[in-house]
């Protein structure tokens, strides 16, 4: 069943006086349960199409057509989450987790329960009481990733939430990542820079064009999970999107 | 700020006793009538006096019962009007001008319009406490929300935040950090704004004991309820906003 479909999807931006076209005609076709990773060159767009996709940004061009519906307004049906996680400082981590719950006017014990069961699948549960500052980068990734799940979205749209992290952190994340997925059924549309954190997570790996981008290329990647970045498995495919990339790298930076 | 949580520093003590010394040596020397230049002993006396018939807590209730309502008509039109102007640019381009030009007319000159409009009454006196912070709220709270991390309100929107929910949950929270600086600098106005109204209107308040001891020619009397405005003014703002200060802070990871 497709879930969501860009057709045609085009933006430009004014930047100085001259016009620049940011997307040039995305076409995508999204299943329902797809684990679909959005590679690129820096400044390609990866995160405008995201943004359009959420319903926070209108695109010049064509449309988002999301269960059969045109998208014209954001909503919790597609929960976005932030490069920096855009944790609220002025709540703990349980509140910020029931954020959205609370939006919808869900009473207080309820959200509880919800949030428990979240903050418990992220081991975030002995920090349920902190404020944001007062934990680690990947700690924030995870409560946002918790913020996220609690909306119940159909589909989740992660704007490179790794790109922060240390190693460690990130490997750790990329398992989890991947038992999320399993466990939640959500289609996920996941932005990221980095070609193997891509295999490891996609079923389906996009790569962007330059500016003016277009969708160069899809692939398909049926590797057996949980997967690792160093899984010879995954070797070949990351070398096939690496030969698509690298020209267009070289192009945005000529 | 200079107040911290050591408030009775050695230092501290000594300065203030140093102070009090000199100013009772003055005073023996005999530079000036004591009319003109009360001893230390004589100002106490007055407090003394003024406290133990009573005019003195009534002087400070009426002062301070101006004062709430005047700074809490500021802080609610002033958040109300600062939230407009960073949220609708047409409302900044106009509103928004002219509250920085009606910033800049220090509140004693509301006065006369005051006592035009109201009369010598308190409302008279509560509308120029009130307009006096009411800009320094507004543009600290304007500041504020347009400071806030647009990632912030997309992430809310996101969420299923929309119209007062966004405001409440989300802007006045987000901006608070900057919004405490503007009650600060509102609650500092109001309180100058309510002396001064009160010395001219001359009706009730420490404004107006500040003007009955000028004239009775009671220099005591003037210096005594200038003592008591200070103090007031002090512990106001270390107990009060210091500590909202503080907790904001805290609360955000800033300190």
């Amino acid at each position: 069943m497709t879930k969501l479909e860009a057709k045609n999807i085009v933006k430009h931006f004014s930047h100085e006086s001259h016009k620049l076209t940011a997307l040039g005609g995305i076409n995508l076709k999204v299943e329902a349960g797809d684990f679909v990773c959005l590679v690129g060159p820096s400044g390609c767009g990866k995160s405008t199409f995201l943004r359009i996709i959420a319903g926070l940004e209108k695109p010049d061009e064509g449309q988002i057509i999301f269960d059969g519906h045109p998208v014209t307004e954001t909503s919790p049906e597609r929960i976005m989450v932030f490069q920096e996680g855009a944790l609220f400082p002025w709540l703990k981590v349980q509140d910020n987790v029931e954020f959205g719950l609370k939006m919808a006017g869900i009473p207080k014990e309820e959200r509880a329960k919800i949030s428990n069961r979240y903050l418990d699948m992220m081991q975030l549960t002995k920090f349920a009481n902190s404020y944001t500052y007062q934990l680690s980068t990947g700690m924030k990734q995870r409560v946002a990733i918790a913020r996220a799940l609690v909306m119940d979205p159909d589909v989740l749209l992660m704007d490179e939430p790794f790109a922060s992290l240390d190693a460690q952190t990130r490997d750790l994340l990329l398992v989890e990542m991947q038992l999320i997925w399993e466990k939640t059924k959500k289609t996920i549309l996941f932005v990221t820079h980095n070609v193997a954190e891509a295999t490891v997570l996609g079923t389906k790996i996009a790569v962007f064009s330059n500016r003016p981008s277009i969708i160069k290329k899809e692939f398909e990647n049926n590797s057996p999970r949980p997967r690792i970045t160093e899984d010879e498995s995954l070797l070949k495919l990351q070398q096939d999107i690496l030969a698509e990339l690298r020209p267009e790298v070289k192009k945005s930076r000529e | 700020m200079i107040i911290t949580g050591k408030n009775f520093t050695p230092h501290r003590i000594a300065f203030y006793a140093g102070i009090i010394v000199i100013w009772q040596i003055i005073s023996m020397v005999g530079v000036w009538p004591d009319n003109i230049f009360p001893s230390p002993y004589e100002v106490a006396e007055d407090l003394a006096y003024s406290a133990a018939d009573g005019s003195l807590f009534y002087g400070i209730a009426t002062s301070m019962w101006r004062l709430s309502i005047g700074l809490a008509i500021a802080i609610s039109g002033g958040v109300v009007l600062g939230i407009f102007m960073a949220r609708v640019e047409v409302i900044n381009q106009t509103v928004g001008s002219l509250v920085l030009g009606l910033q800049s007319i220090p509140s004693i000159a509301w006065v006369p319009l005051a006592i035009l409009w109201f009369g010598l009454t308190d409302v008279g006196i509560i509308f120029v406490t009130a307009i006096g912070a009411i800009f320094a709220v507004t543009i600290n709270t304007y500041t504020g929300v347009k400071n806030i991390d647009p990632h912030y309100i997309e992430a809310a929107r996101n969420m299923g935040a929309k119209g007062t929910q966004l405001i409440t949950a989300v802007l006045i929270p987000a901006a608070f950090p900057y919004m405490i600086s503007g009650f600060k600098q509102g609650w500092a106005f109001a309180w100058r704004g309510v002396i001064g109204a009160e010395l001219l209107f001359s009706f009730l308040g420490l404004g107006f004991l500040l003007n009955a001891g000028r004239s009775l020619n009671d220099v005591s009397q003037v210096i005594s309820i200038m003592i008591v405005i200070m103090v007031i003014g002090l512990v106001i703002d270390t107990v009060v906003f210091k500590k909202l200060e503080n907790k904001v802070m805290s609360r955000w990871g800033l300190q």
